[in-house]
């Protein structure tokens, strides 16, 4: 019994953690209806600031809490709310998801821009010392980080369920979370109310960061989410909580620091089982959970009975253009190709010609992305790990068989879609926010076990993927390579082009829509799913495995799950439901973190950023923010356009001649202007 | 024909195997602590107009729900053709001829009218290979076309057939709803209050279409309506359903009669 105790009790502080971060999950949601991944981000925004105000400030600890989480960290919450999650209202809870995982890399990116990226070592602590033993419970040593943390979490656990329970302002929270323009018609001020839930939910944060400081051996903008088994933890608890319960977030997450630790302690250490369970132990505890607690059961269904209000979508800009304007595009497009492949070949330097077969590479990643969730509206975050597992493939494939790179992506290729086929089996039945997190799951997965072995992600070393070789001609030279990436790039392009358009694009577009309906004509919304999930994991090991061949190697950190949610948030700025925005992506992507090398170090940042920024739009516009924009210009040069037609109309005295030669009309329906469909919102992202 | 759809009002006879098309037996469900249908039979025969109606709350929805797949019944079974479906997830349902239309408009707001009929007809082919898309053969064909085009001349939303559904309005979108249902060519069409949204010129129209098709392509048809104009026209036997519990079945005069469905409906005997 001592035993147990003795690797039982040290888990409850260490629970107490997990705890925190669920409970800050669970009343975010609750609250404002956000399952908001960003919540490490604010954490380490007021541990940043904390640690900056104590040691290179010299303020008082308590004076340091006071402004770091009681002052930033609300108005953090309410800047959040106002410039942000206020214009999305109806919006499904994917969408938003995607807005927080903008916010996820914004945040932690744009501190350094302010104040240095040096990494700041051996943080402070808030209140007790967790260097100091306070006293011994069944043999355990118990420190002042312990107890702090245990406290303050029981103690804030107790003051939510109050609030929730007791104050009108808890009651005014929940609905204003259902529909805030219907709790609005009832005279609840819903703008207010939901300031005020994302204010408290950000001071959690905060406590949440400062509490946790003393945990972090190095506090860096690179690496903002360190404590990844902080992040799965608290998603476990607050998932077995259902998103709903804050005392059962905090019974789970003490229960599972409970029995991590009883798995450490009872397992012999050194062995198998040690090795591969104990790691891989809260990750299928997360997916277990998120397959099959029944509380979690649509959880992404946006119930805002005044979605309806909603303008439709917007139509694409292509559809918007004046059809003068068609072969002008159609010829400057080409020019731009021949440019670009000659300038390419011939003058470009070196430097910037091998970024552009890294983005040509990468625009054939991003191009998986299109499929998954430009077409079929669901959100993978783990495109960076198939990408991986093309890019080991093809690299220990060509090391321990001798197999031709280019044969070896294939190869990757299909691995990479039989992984996808795998993780979409297991999740088949979930879609929107629980898929994205079972994706999730599995990119963190990959980058704590499954890449680490030298069987798959070549351990610590890494694995080599050559240039590739087609007879004679050697594609080592990067001017080379830029010409065999463009050809791969458009068969992927001209292949995902066929899907679009073909009977799976409709099937997709269709449950896109609506999965019930889809369903009671027949489709199979499993086949379909599989198929999406299969083709787009083929794709982004392809593309992965190209990628892995320009940089001519590549390891675990090369496609850690922060790149996953990187290439995410890039897709979706320029527009994910065109091959396009995928190839405006992929050399967006890479070309500026090119120019940024020209810029001073601390604003290496600013590319992630930029990309949060367009991702953090994403409810609003699901075309993307380049794909707006690029609606709005093209409406504009069409008004242009039908005005220069009718004041020549007016010249010459044509009557009937100014209507604008064939301009359409503008994207307008040409009938029913009146939405009456409740559109499944945020784009139908996870509907 | 059975007795019944002939407008008889004598509940038609049969069993599995039998003259029945769609047959509900003994189905019962719960939400939570409130029992949503109890012990509730239907059947439905080849050809068919059966109107299901009773007040909001009555379980009409519910019933499509479990006979459609959409959800599984705590008890009874569902047959069709003679064949149990019960067991079976709704995409198989409906690729044995079952379609329906929904109480809170469904549609997919980013196709045209036009795109929701093809996938309504190729899912009715049982396309959707990967292999055939990539291949380039998933374009439209003119068949296909053909076929499409009947059905939004059908339902009279041939102008409309290019505009996204996003921007239409719920009575247009409920024409939607239904050619994309017809053009499934159904054995046995659910058609879920379709007149909601409509004006009362285009429900009687409305009304004229579907007994056409029903008759035309002997089609069954189970329809649930608030509307009890259309019910009488639409329609050979009506069956009343009142708190998850079958109270009245007849011809569309002898239900309204019925002193038990004007209490169900008034509150009161009237």
């Amino acid at each position: 019994m001592s035993t147990f105790l003795s690797y039982g009790v040290p888990g409850i502080p260490y629970g107490c953690d997990f705890a925190l971060m669920a409970v800050g999950l669970v009343l975010t949601f609750r609250a404002t209806g956000v399952f908001n991944l960003a919540f490490g981000a604010q954490a380490f925004a007021a541990a940043f600031i904390f640690d900056l105000l104590v040691r290179t400030n010299g303020l008082p600890v308590w004076l340091a809490f006071i402004i770091s989480v009681l002052l930033i960290s609300p108005l953090l919450g309410v800047a959040l709310d106002r410039f942000l999650f206020r214009h999305i209202p109806s919006s499904s809870t994917t969408a938003k998801l995607v807005s927080s995982v903008g916010l996820l890399i914004a945040i932690p990116q744009s501190l350094p821009i302010f104040f240095g990226n040096t990494p700041r070592l051996n943080p402070p602590s808030v209140w007790l010392n967790p260097s100091i033993v306070y006293f011994h419970l069944f043999t355990t040593p118990i420190n002042g980080g312990e107890i702090s943390t245990t406290v303050v979490t029981v103690v804030v656990v107790a003051a939510l369920v109050a609030m929730f329970r007791w104050t009108g302002i808890g009651l005014q929270m929940r609905a204003v979370v259902e529909s805030r323009r219907m709790a609005q018609l009832e005279g609840i001020n819903s703008p207010n109310v939901a300031a005020a839930a994302w204010a408290l939910s950000s001071v959690l944060a905060g406590l949440a960061g400062v509490l946790m400081l003393p945990l972090t051996a190095e506090l860096s903008s690179t690496v903002p989410l360190q404590f990844t088994s902080l992040l799965v933890a608290g998603i476990t608890a607050a998932a077995v909580a259902g998103m709903r319960s804050i005392p059962i977030a905090l019974v789970a997450a003490v229960g599972l620091g409970i029995v991590e630790n009883l798995l450490k302690g009872y397992l012999p250490s050194g062995g198998a089982l040690a090795q591969t369970f104990v790691p891989a132990f809260p990750f299928i505890v997360l997916v277990g959970t998120l397959l099959f607690n029944p509380a979690l059961r649509g959880l992404d269904i946006s119930a805002d009975p005044l979605a309806a209000c909603d303008p439709p979508p917007a139509p694409p800009a292509v559809s918007i253009r004046d059809r003068r304007l068609d072969k002008p595009t159609r010829v400057g497009f080409w020019i731009l190709v021949i440019a670009f492949l000659v300038s390419s070949a011939t003058w470009v330097p070196g430097l910037w010609v091998t970024s552009f077969a890294e983005g040509l590479t990468l625009s054939i990643v991003f191009l998986s992305i299109t499929l998954i969730t430009g077409m079929s509206g669901q959100l993978s975050l783990c495109q960076a790990t198939f990408a991986g597992v093309g890019a080991f493939a093809a690299g220990q494939l060509g090391t321990h068989l001798g197999l031709p790179v280019l044969l070896g992506s294939v190869v990757g290729g299909l691995m990479a879609a039989a992984t996808g086929a795998i993780v979409a089996v297991v999740a088949i039945r979930l879609s929107g926010l629980l898929l994205a997190l079972v994706t999730l799951t599995f990119a963190l997965l990959a980058d704590q076990s499954l890449f680490l072995y030298s069987w798959s992600g070549g351990g610590l070393v890494g694995v080599t993927v050559p240039r590739p070789k087609i007879g004679t001609i050697d594609f080592g030279d990067d001017r080379s390579f830029v010409l065999l990436a463009f050809v791969a790039l458009v068969l992927c392009i001209v292949l995902v082009m066929l899907v679009q358009r073909g009977t799976i694009g409709r099937y997709l577009a269709a449950m896109r829509g609506s999965p019930t309906a889809a369903a009671s004509l027949g489709i199979s919304l499993t086949s379909a799913r599989l198929t999406v999930f299969a083709m787009s994991a083929g794709i982004a090991g392809f593309g992965g495995a190209l990628y892995g061949s320009v940089l001519q190697s590549v390891s675990a950190s090369t496609f850690v799950y922060e790149i996953s949610l990187a290439f995410v948030v890039v897709v979706i700025t320029t527009g994910s439901q065109s091959v396009e925005g995928a190839v405006q992506a992929g050399m967006a992507y890479s070309v500026f973190a090119l120019i940024l090398t020209y810029f001073p170090e601390r604003f290496a940042g600013i590319e992630p950023i930029l990309f949060a920024f367009g991702a953090m739009t994403y409810a609003a516009h699901p075309e993307g923010i380049v794909e707006y924009q690029k609606s709005r210009w093209m409406a504009r040069v069409a008004r242009l356009l039908r005005a220069y037609d009718e004041r020549r109309a007016g010249a010459s005295g044509t009557p009937g001649a100014a209507v604008g030669g064939e301009a359409p009309a503008m994207g307008a329906p040409p009938r029913e202007v009146r939405p009456a469909v409740s559109l499944p919102s945020g784009d139908g992202v996870g509907a | 024909m059975p007795e019944a759809a002939a407008g008889s009002g004598t509940a038609p006879s049969g069993g599995p195997g039998g003259p029945w098309l769609l047959e509900a037996r003994s189905i019962s469900i719960q939400f939570g602590g409130v029992k949503a249908l109890d012990d509730v039979s239907l059947s439905v025969a080849p050809g068919e107009a059966v109107g299901l109606v009773g007040p909001n709350g009555a379980g009409k929805t519910t019933l499509f729900n479990c006979m459609c797949g959409q959800l599984r019944p705590s008890a009874g079974s569902v047959y069709f053709g003679g064949e149990p479906i019960h067991e079976l997830p709704a995409h198989l349902r409906a690729r044995l001829g079952i379609r329906r239309t929904f109480q809170r408009v469904e549609v997919f707001p980013h196709l045209t009218v036009r795109d929701h009929m093809i996938v309504a007809e190729r899912a009715r082919r049982g396309d959707g290979a990967l292999w055939k898309d990539l291949l380039n053969k998933g374009r439209v064909k003119p068949d296909e076309m053909q076929a499409v085009d009947a059905v939004l001349e059908l339902v009279g939303l041939q102008d409309l057939a290019e505009v996204p559904v996003a921007a239409l309005s719920l009575g247009h979108c409920r024409l939607v709803e239904l050619g994309r249902a017809l053009a499934g060519q159904p054995r046995l069409l659910l058609a879920d209050e379709p007149s909601s949204g409509l004006d009362v010129h285009e429900t009687s129209s409305l009304a004229e279409v579907l007994r056409s098709v029903q008759r035309e392509r002997d089609m069954a048809v189970l329809l649930v309506e608030h509307d009890m104009e259309m019910v009488a026209k639409a329609v050979d036997r009506v069956v009343v359903l009142d708190v998850g519990e079958i109270i009245a079945e007849g011809t569309f005069a002898e239900v309204v009669a019925n002193p038990e469905v004007r209490r169900a409906y008034l509150g009161r005997t009237a």
